[in-house]
């Protein structure tokens, strides 16, 4: 077998270039051979430039936005304009607490991700469990494939599948009305129950993939064994197999928490007149008449940092220091 | 941990992706300000594909279409943009140029670089709502009004705004929130544009505060506060309601379609706007866009497409004698109605879009 490995070669070599040009110029340069050199001799140096590039892609892409947000959230004016003072303030941070106007659908974002977590974790455990221990091990495969099938599709076109289904002349109406359940139809779409619908059904997989995990985990006879022991179907589930899957369920609730904190396009389309959670107030500061940026970066730093916080006490509490993030 | 291998092969392939990677904004940005490309920030359906298409292989200049949906988005995205803006053409309404003129996003539109300038219908030739102190700034394209909106199989005819607060239309109606307290103020009989208001700030606020009690005690009628135009007709192709307000575009095309929705202008009036091509200042492409803009006006044809399509109408010459009955009709306001309609005007914008907006966010919140 041919051993690929970048083995140190001496520099010194008398050999004549392999390439004319100025590939062999650049092969031959000091520059070049000392850092090929370098790279080929030390692995902490090849380990540091591999791990550069997603480092750096990190720090740019998904560290880089937030901290200009945070940067934002305390400039005077943005986007900047000649002749305006763009100082740093506090102000926007202050123009939250200053109004109760904001709070509310503070709030109600808060509460709304909170049921809708509790939601998908009651709705989803049970199709987890199935697929994990009810399903023969040669179809889990099979079965998970077929679960995650919808997902294929946008996040936009899932959520007007969501509103074809919910309107007045969607499929759920039209079928009452057939079956003659109903003269009128439902109002189903544009309220608290369409947007949790919505949010339940797009976020499913976040908590069903863990729930998966954690329970495939659990060893088969250990549930046998409390059968064996007498515990019911009931006591079986408290004593044995959520306690063991409580890693799952931390990881998919956070999971799903953090995503629904900050669900955007789902609220819009489905969300009704008395369902504006804090994301659209949000969008709203900054692309409404005024140029409201750096409130909206503030607020969005204050939702960043309820979240997180709220996520980090849950698993504190509830996970202990085994849990982690998928 | 697995011990890894490396070649210098590969290290110089992964070296040259993350270089690439992270070089790709300096090499793309260049992109937009090719001489045969043109981007044009505009509204879904303003621009036909058949004329980008045929524009393009006449021209061999590229159209790169965004899309935006809100006058508000586009200001914000050219001002963070600052004096290196990707767009050359944005779409601006009249009565919100002076905002972007104040941020110096826009450049004065040279009319004699269009030799198809006279192809506009004379009531838009030097439009008022697009021209300051002599100077035109954009190229007016559509033009449209705020109506009432119903479905004719479930309402009654109006001539008020007052159906929208029936109690047999509890949670039926829907309406662009910032735009309905405009003509909610004036259906109370107040200024909904705060011309007047310019050195009573205090009656402007209280004016505006009648107008948000208002539809915060009606709010029970409201299926849905929307933003765009497709959403409203997608909502009455549903019946998820019954009674809008919307743009006549949008319900125009309804119309067109054949679905039975009629738009009027009620008795306490409304207000009209007008959407025009613009020219950005430092438009990394400036002579294409000015290539396009006289393209667009070439022929009455154009102008009928654009009308077919987005509901407007046009504001080119000849596109009336293009459009077919139905089209027309679904275009054309009674006299009486017509002459409800006032533009909006762009003077006090800051206090009306600083109240309103305010008004709004309480709204939604209440």
């Amino acid at each position: 077998m041919v051993d690929t490995t970048m083995q140190p070669r001496t520099v010194t070599s008398t050999a004549p270039p392999r390439y004319a040009g100025w590939i062999g110029r650049t092969v031959n340069s000091a520059l070049y051979r000392n850092t090929i050199g370098l790279l080929a001799s030390n692995r902490w140096v090849r380990l540091a430039v591999l791990a550069g590039v997603p480092l750096i892609w990190i720090a740019a892409l998904h560290l880089g936005p937030i901290l200009q947000m945070a940067n934002i959230s305390f400039l005077a004016n943005y986007p900047p304009r000649p002749g305006v003072d763009s100082g740093y303030t506090l102000e926007n941070y202050g123009f939250f607490f200053s109004d109760r106007l904001y709070f509310m659908p503070f709030v109600r974002s808060l509460i709304f991700a909170a049921v809708v977590t509790v939601s998908t974790l009651v709705i989803v455990y049970p199709v987890a469990y199935y697929v994990a221990k009810v399903v023969k091990p040669k179809n889990r495969m099979r079965a998970l494939l077929l679960l995650l099938i919808p997902f294929w599709a946008g996040e936009l076109i899932r959520t007007f599948s969501v509103i074809m289904l919910l309107a007045n002349r969607g499929a759920v109406n039209v079928l009452l009305r057939e079956l003659g359940f109903i003269d009128r139809p439902i109002p189903m779409l544009y309220t608290f129950f369409s947007l949790s619908f919505g949010v339940v059904y797009l976020l499913a997989l976040y908590m069903l993939l863990p729930l998966y995990s954690a329970i495939e985990k659990i060893p088969t006879p250990l549930i046998h064994a409390a059968s064996d022991l007498g515990a019911g179907p009931f006591q079986r589930f408290r004593r044995v197999i959520l306690p063991l899957s409580k890693d799952g369920i931390v990881s998919g609730c956070s999971l799903v928490y953090l995503t629904t904190i900050g669900v955007f396009a789902a609220p819009l389309l489905l969300g009704g007149p008395n369902a504006v959670i804090f994301p659209e107030v949000i969008a709203t500061l900054f692309h409404g008449s005024n140029d409201k940026w750096p409130e909206g970066a503030a607020f969005s730093m204050l939702m960043l940092a309820v979240s997180l916080t709220t996520v980090g006490l849950f698993m504190r509490i509830v996970g202990g220091r085994s849990v982690r993030l998928m | 941990m697995k011990d890894f291998t490396t070649t210098r092969r590969s290290t110089l392939k992964l070296l040259a992706a993350g270089t690439g990677i992270l070089a790709a904004p300096a090499i793309i940005r260049p992109a937009f300000a090719q001489s045969k490309v043109v981007n044009i920030t505009t509204y879904d359906k303003f621009v036909p594909q058949s004329f980008i298409d045929q524009f393009q292989k006449d021209t061999g200049i590229e159209v790169r279409i965004r899309l935006t949906d809100d006058q508000g988005k586009q200001y914000n995205l050219l001002t963070a943009e600052g004096a290196t803006p990707s767009t050359d053409i944005v779409t601006v309404t009249g009565h919100r140029l002076s905002q972007f003129l104040n941020s110096n996003l826009l450049s004065a539109l040279d009319t004699g670089r269009l030799k198809n300038w006279d192809k506009l219908a004379a009531a838009y030739k030097g439009a008022p709502q697009l021209t300051i102190d002599g100077t035109t700034y954009g190229l007016p394209l559509l033009a449209g009004y705020e109506g009432l909106a119903r479905n004719t199989e479930y309402t009654k005819e109006t001539d008020t705004w007052g159906l929208m607060f029936e109690d047999e239309f509890k949670g039926l109606t829907s309406y662009i929130i910032t735009d309905f307290l405009s003509i909610v103020m004036t259906y109370q009989g107040n200024d909904g544009d705060y011309v007047t208001y310019g050195d009573k700030p205090d009656v402007a606020q209280t004016a505006t505060n009648q107008a948000r009690d208002f539809l915060i005690q009606h709010k029970d009628k409201v299926r849905k506060y929307y933003d765009a135009g497709s959403e409203v007709q997608q909502m009455f192709l549903n019946e998820d309601i019954y009674l809008a307000q919307v743009w006549s575009g949008p319900a125009a095309k309804l119309i067109m379609d054949g679905h039975p929705i009629e738009i009027s202008v009620p008795k306490e009036g409304t207000y009209g706007f007008l959407y025009s091509f613009n020219v950005v200042n430092n438009a990394p492409n400036a002579d294409a866009a000015y290539t396009f803009l006289d393209a667009i006006l070439s022929s009455p044809e154009i102008g009928a497409a654009m009308t077919r399509q987005s509901g407007f109408a046009s504001a080119f010459a000849g596109v009336n004698d293009v459009l077919d009955d139905r089209e027309r009709a679904a275009l054309s306001l009674p006299d009486e109605q017509a002459q409800r309609i006032q533009f909006f005007s762009s003077v006090n914008r800051d206090m009306k879009n600083e109240m309103i907006d305010k008004a709004a966010a309480e709204i939604k919140a209440a």
